[in-house]
């Protein structure tokens, strides 16, 4: 089969990495276009390039493991991604913060119930990923404040370089978090695809999975990544280099690991342990409450989509 | 590397703006005393003129600053709080200088039962601005240790309060002519003034520490 039609099936992957691109990449970069630190063009660049290379060094582990979940057909690959994608835009338009992990791993199982073909020992660790995500992202925020703090504290300094120190910090983190999104989230874009086309390794899968998120990034981000970066501004450039830092860590781990998680559950994480440390009281839990109706539902309702989908279509 | 160098030049001109304010509350303290000691209105003339040309020299390295930071070499929040810096310590030199021309164009007299106490509230303004500009240097060396100095102007602020309401108390109560006492409550009003700004760009240093504090 020639490699173009071969990949047309992949449209459903690569809508679904556009759009996590357009979403996510606001968390790693938002703060740092938000408060000009950086262009958006600039953030774009180094977004884009860190995302691909994230995608195609470390992007592959996590497609192992979703392809562990069921067994899929180029039809089913195509119901997971679509219905992945329709309740992330449902959720979205409920104003409710959502994970494609969870999107893409319900539907998956979606379609493992509905064919009665599934893998439970790679959900086990992907669930509890997902618990480790905010948990994870919670302990490492609370270790990099307390050595951060003991930094500031202790070193003497110029106002100018403990500014130039975090905000230049703010933009590595940001860096190494795209890397880390590319690495960890790519799987979520392409990942139900493997081995169901010819010619198309894991590795170009990731690859081109990254190119989607990235451009997802580049042509759709700017606007999220401004209203994300001027939620975040509030807590300072100090909190804000620890909860990008925290979430880009977090992430990687997880990406190492091979189980897709959330970037925005891993940035709430962080800001929750800054929380602790600088008093409950900062935590709006409102919003923590909001997080955890939209951590329960997406699965859920990506999982009834997908099962639907599967019993009326195929 | 370009960064690090901006950073060395928007400092060190700081530094450059730190000398002239200096510079402009010695001739207003020496401009004073000379007057209160000879009654020289020439004098006091001329040092109006040097208290100005250093207030204008001080004016010009601050927009120099402005520039620099214009020119984007600075991250925005650091421009927005030196801005802000700038602009509440440029009240100080400017209100010396107001002063001293007060004094010398409305040919304000001084008599000799107010001197000890015009001398003092003098050394106070001097001695607040002096903290003042220690804690200003700070931010650019320690800035966690830029509020120490800040409760020296606070203190010296008060005192010259005091010292004011004192001198003015004295003043109606003394049997000089009634014009000439309004004149003088105004000029002790002016010179305690000095302390007043130097107070309001403290509480601005206290800004910027308390927004970078961990």
């Amino acid at each position: 089969m020639p490699l173009l039609p071969a990949l047309t099936p992949l449209g459903g992957g690569l809508f679904l990495g556009w759009t996590l691109g357009a979403n996510d990449s606001a968390n790693v970069f938002g703060t740092a276009v938000a408060s000009r630190i950086i262009s958006f063009k600039q953030a774009c660049i180094l977004c884009g390039m860190a995302v691909i290379l994230g995608s195609y060094l470390q992007g592959a582990a996590g497609i192992e493991t979703l392809s562990g979940l069921t067994t899929q057909s180029v039809s089913t690959a195509v119901i997971v991604t679509v219905s992945a994608a329709l309740t992330g835009t449902f959720m979205t338009y409920l104003a409710i913060p959502i994970s494609t992990s969870q999107a893409v791993v319900g539907s998956i199982l979606g379609i493992a119930l509905a064919t009665g073909n599934a893998d439970y020992s790679g959900l086990t660790k992907i669930v509890l990923c997902w618990i480790g995500t905010p948990l994870g992202s919670i302990v490492i925020s609370c270790v990099l404040y307390k050595s951060l703090e003991w930094f500031f504290r202790t070193v003497p300094m110029s106002m100018l370089t403990r500014d130039k120190i975090l905000w230049g910090g703010l933009l590595l983190a940001g860096t190494y978090g795209a890397y880390a999104l590319g690495a960890n989230n790519v799987t979520n874009s392409t990942g139900v695809f493997s081995g169901l086309i010819d010619g198309v390794s894991d590795r170009t899968l990731a690859a081109i999975g990254g190119v989607a998120i990235a451009a997802g990034a580049i042509t759709f981000s700017k606007r999220v990544m401004l209203a994300v970066g001027g939620g975040i501004m509030p807590l300072d450039a100090f909190c804000a280099l620890i909860a990008v830092l925290s979430m880009s860590i977090t992430v990687h781990i997880f990406a190492v690991i091979g189980a897709p998680v959330s970037t925005s559950q891993g940035i709430v994480g962080a800001i929750i342990g800054i929380g602790i440390l600088r008093g409950v009281q900062a935590i709006d839990l409102k919003t923590i409450r909001k997080i955890a109706l939209g951590w329960i539902m997406t699965p859920i309702l990506s999982l009834i989509l997908a099962a639907a989908a599967y019993a009326i279509f195929l | 590397m370009l960064f690090i160098n901006k950073q060395k030049k928007v400092e060190s001109s700081l530094a450059e703006y730190r000398q002239k304010v200096s510079t402009c509350i010695e001739i207003f303290e020496n401009s004073i005393l000379q007057y209160l000691e000879n009654s020289d209105r020439a004098m006091l003339e001329k040092n109006g003129v040097e208290i100005h040309k250093a207030e204008s020299l001080a004016d010009d390295i601050r927009r120099e600053i402005e520039v620099m930071m214009y020119s984007k070499s600075l991250f925005p929040e650091s421009r927005g709080d030196i801005m802000g810096l700038l602009e509440t310590m440029d009240r100080v030199p400017n209100q010396a200088e107001a002063t001293i021309h007060m004094i010398s164009n409305q040919r304000i007299n001084i008599p000799e039962q107010f001197h000890s106490q015009i001398i003092e509230l003098v050394s106070i303004c001097v001695r607040c601005t002096t903290a003042l500009l220690e804690s200003s240097a700070k931010l650019f060396s320690d800035f966690t240790t830029a509020t120490i100095a800040l409760g020296k102007v606070d203190e010296l602020e008060s005192e010259a309060d005091h010292l004011e309401e004192a001198i003015i108390k004295q003043i109606f109560t003394s049997d000089i002519d009634g014009f000439e006492k309004i004149m003088l409550r105004d000029t002790v009003k002016q010179i305690s003034t000095v302390c007043d700004r130097a107070e309001k760009s403290g509480d601005r240093i206290r800004i910027i520490v308390a927004k970078r504090r961990v």
